[in-house]
């Protein structure tokens, strides 16, 4: 259907129209543009690359804040990390990070993610565990629940999260780590019962895999840095 | 396009009226029946919604320009605030009744121009939107406490639960049998031994089960139906449709798997599904016109609870199986033309075609 | 030449982009649970459409009208990954909240409508402006609408403001109703619709109202006349209609 742009009419076509008939003005003009926007894109990534790392990382540490407390370690949490490969209902296919808090390079707790299932998608939890087992403090950082009815979960709504706090799977049974509506210790939420039992089997999913695990996580050997890390800042 | 002349033999409004009215008394027996096993708190209930609902009619003509007096005459309003009455929790606070009725007066009739012009059951959206927005209140159920018994409350602090809300939630709060089985089944138990502690069914029939005052008596709401198809208020297509296709899709299923799922006369007397079949799906202005049409609609509002009820969200599906085939109307009119022009028995299917037509 | 009081009146309110041509009705939908979420993809798209507007009618000449749409949709594709990019980076917890829709911000067909139907053939000047006063109306949409949801639905006002707009904006952050429980139809998107609905019948009303009145003043106007008419104007006019 372009063929008529082939055969110009010499005469009456302004100057700037006869430069936009030729064939090779349009994949010109297109990849010219490209150009120029990629290359903005590009000054653009590098521009604002380190400040949205330093966000995210932000992001991160606040939420590790919250189960590990900044009076029981003295290490930087973000670079003293052990990756496992963990079953997949229990995180990303990637396997599961641990982040180790340490006392005069001693390690004293290690927090990490665990994913529950509940009403609406995933709910994500930080967890934070110390080396004898027991639990140092959890919290919901991200979830989809229904507001008023299975965000009960969040700490700021209420004290439900905080539960947990000193459990272990020793002073524990396997029975009582369950909602009450199933038999368990927990409680469930009026009218919500899916949210919590979704948060309870995460939480004693993620600690037995602690269990199981605890000599490659607690592991001094393998870190980089030590007590000496130095806390990035963005 | 030949509009034929209405029939002598109706009048206009008043016919409405006399309908409506044989409506409301079939609702009777099962309303009282359920009043009497949920006691004071489902009657005050009861008395504001129905109230709300036709004072939100009158406002809306008022606003609209319409003779008050003489549209809300026509009863209509008091149904459509009676049929949400019966699909609240019995003890939910008054202010769920009174913006219930608002969804449904306003949101859900009067938005859309008035009697008869409305896409979906009114109050059947109500219930649904209140059943989204408000799930504590709206699951929230009670086990039977009728009149005369020790367990009944004495009417202030029945006025009490109705006014300022249940006190003490969980002392009182009993699953319906189709919520529990929900649960249950959730857990990986199967259902034989669900329903032995749970279930019964002479319970479900007469109503002295947990549930809305018309997830009661199925028995009561089956003779209502009954009363209003001898009376050719509701023609039979739509019930017989609906319950038919529910029926035999438990049947199928209960024979394949008896462990996870119900027989077929469990799920014909639990829930709402007679009040839903009978009094609900029938709705003129919201289901198909002619015969046929009444019969796929029956039959689609049949399977799409059927579907709700074992794979759903949420165990009772009444409400939504009627929004969803209230959709599909239209759709279903277009395509299934009654054969003969008014050759309907019912007299309120003609008064709301005639509405229909403008 | 453009006239700049009309395009900022078609902006605004004549031909506002949601209220009068139903464009961009699912980022409305989808972000206006709040006001400050409102505010916050109003004026990104804002920002947008001012940055993409300007551009094409700069280009106006070299584009030629074979590949204006890759074109067109390859310089708002940049512009809305410049905006992603500085978003996360400067406002970052209200890109956490926003953040799947303003990538989408690229398919609003707003902005595609504005640079094709008016940046093309305008200056620079008139197609900024142009910009500028559809985003404000399209802002306006979305902080009306998120307000009226957020009021209903969960009794607050400008919740989390601060995160939009700094500390000092954090008196925005009002809470209406002390206690109240919410209802959350209308944070669903179910309720976004609903509130549409009120809101399109609100713009309908207001301008019956102005045409009522118009035609109310045309009429005092023409009986003004004809009483300060004689007898004999009249009879030679005949009876007016």
């Amino acid at each position: 259907m372009h063929e008529p742009n082939q055969i110009k009419p010499p005469a009456d076509s302004k100057p700037t129209g006869g430069i936009k008939q030729k064939m090779a003005y349009h994949p010109a003009l297109l990849g010219g543009i490209a150009l120029i926007a990629g290359a903005l894109l590009v000054f653009a990534d590098a521009g604002t690359k380190g400040e949205i790392a330093a966000r995210q990382a932000e992001d991160l540490r606040a939420s590790l804040t919250q189960v590990v407390g900044d009076d029981v370690h003295d290490n930087a949490l973000l670079s003293d990390t052990i990756v496992l490969h963990a079953p997949l209902e229990f995180s990303d296919a990637s396997g599961v990070k641990f982040y180790r808090a340490r006392k005069d390079g001693k390690v004293v707790a290690a927090a990490f993610e665990v994913v529950g299932m509940g009403y609406s998608g995933e709910i994500r939890i930080m967890m934070s565990v110390q080396t004898d087992g027991t639990i140092m403090g959890v919290r919901v950082i991200q979830h989809a629940e229904t507001p008023g009815l299975g965000d009960k979960i969040e700490a700021r709504k209420t004290d439900w999260i905080k539960r947990f706090t000193g459990l272990s799977l020793g002073n524990r049974t396997e029975a009582q780590w369950k909602v009450k509506k199933d038999g368990g210790e927990f409680d469930q939420f009026s009218g919500a019962t899916i949210t919590p039992r979704a948060v309870v089997r995460a939480v004693h999913k993620g600690l037995a895999y602690f269990n199981a695990h605890r000599a490659e996580i607690l592991d001094t050997k393998t870190l980089p840095g030590g007590p000496d890390a130095e806390v990035p800042h963005g | 396009m030949i509009i034929p002349p209405s029939s002598p033999h109706i009048a206009g409004p008043n016919s409405v009226q006399t309908v409506m009215l044989m409506v409301l008394l079939a609702l009777l027996p099962g309303t009282m029946s359920g009043i009497y096993q949920f006691g004071w708190p489902a009657l005050f209930l009861f008395l504001i919604t129905s109230a709300s609902a036709v004072a939100f009619e009158a406002t809306c003509l008022k606003i609209a320009g319409k003779p008050v007096s003489f549209f809300c005459m026509d009863l209509s309003a008091l149904v459509t605030g009676w049929l949400l009455a019966m699909t609240l929790p019995p003890w939910a606070p008054w202010w769920i009744g009174v913006l219930g009725s608002f969804c449904a007066i306003v949101i859900g009739k009067h938005v859309f121009g008035g009697l008869g012009q409305n896409l979906f059951n009114p109050a059947m959206l109500a219930r649904t939107i209140l059943l989204v927005s408000f799930p504590l209140e709206m699951t929230t159920w009670i086990a039977p406490r009728p009149f005369g018994t020790p367990q009944s409350l004495d009417v202030s602090a029945g006025w009490s639960i109705t006014a300022n809300g249940i006190p003490n939630l969980d002392a009182v709060s009993s699953a319906s049998v189709l919520g529990h089985v929900r649960t249950e089944i959730g857990m990986g138990h199967q259902l034989p031994d669900i329903l032995v502690s749970m279930y019964d069914p002479v319970a479900s029939a007469v109503g002295s089960i947990s549930g809305s005052l018309g997830e009661t008596s199925a028995v009561l709401f089956l003779l209502g139906g009954l009363f209003l198809m001898a009376k050719k208020i509701i023609s039979w297509h739509i019930p017989v449709a609906l319950l038919g296709s529910v029926a035999v899709l438990a049947a199928i299923f209960h024979l394949i798997d008896p462990l996870r799922y119900g027989d077929p006369l469990f799920h014909l007397l639990s829930g709402g599904l007679m009040l839903g079949a009978f009094f609900i799906a029938t709705d003129p202005v919201t289901s198909p016109v002619s015969s046929m049409g009444k019969i796929v609609f029956g039959a689609g509002c049949g399977l799409l609870l059927f579907i709700i009820r074992n794979w759903g969200g949420y165990p009772e599906g009444m409400a939504f199986a009627v929004l969803l085939m209230n959709a599909a109307t239209p759709l279903i009119d277009h395509y299934i033309k009654p054969r003969i022009y008014g050759h309907e028995g019912s007299a309120i299917g003609r008064y709301f075609r005639q509405l229909k037509r403008g | 030449m453009a006239d700049y009081r009309q395009i900022m009146r078609d902006g605004i309110w004549e031909n506002n982009a949601v209220l009068v041509q139903m464009l961009a009705l699912c980022p409305l939908l989808a972000v206006t649970s709040t006001a400050t979420n409102g505010l916050g993809m109003g004026l990104a798209t804002t920002a947008v459409l001012l940055t993409s507007n300007l551009v094409v009618s700069a280009l106006r000449n070299i584009i030629s009208n074979e590949v204006r749409i890759p074109v067109l949709i390859l310089l708002i594709a940049s512009i809305v990954t410049l905006v992603d990019l500085g978003m996360n980076a400067f406002m970052h917890d209200l890109h956490k909240v926003l953040g799947l829709f303003i990538p989408l911000i690229v398919t609003n067909c707003v902005i595609l409508a504005r640079a094709e139907a008016f940046a093309s053939r305008q200056s620079p000047a008139a197609a900024s402006l142009d910009g500028l006063m559809t985003g404000l109306g399209f802002t306006l949409v979305l902080v009306v609408l998120g307000g009226v949801r957020e009021i209903i639905g969960s009794g607050t006002l400008f919740s989390h403001a601060s995160l939009l707009l700094g500390n000092s904006f954090s008196f925005l952050d009002i809470t209406l109703i002390e206690g109240y429980r919410g209802f959350l139809l209308m944070i669903l998107p179910s309720g976004g619709f609903l509130a549409l609905g009120f809101l399109l019948a609100g713009k309908k009303w207001l301008d019956l109202r102005k045409q009522d009145r118009e035609a109310e003043a045309t009429r005092r106007a023409k009986i003004a006349t004809i009483n300060a008419m004689s007898d004999e104007e009249i009879m030679q006019q005949g009876e007016p209609s």
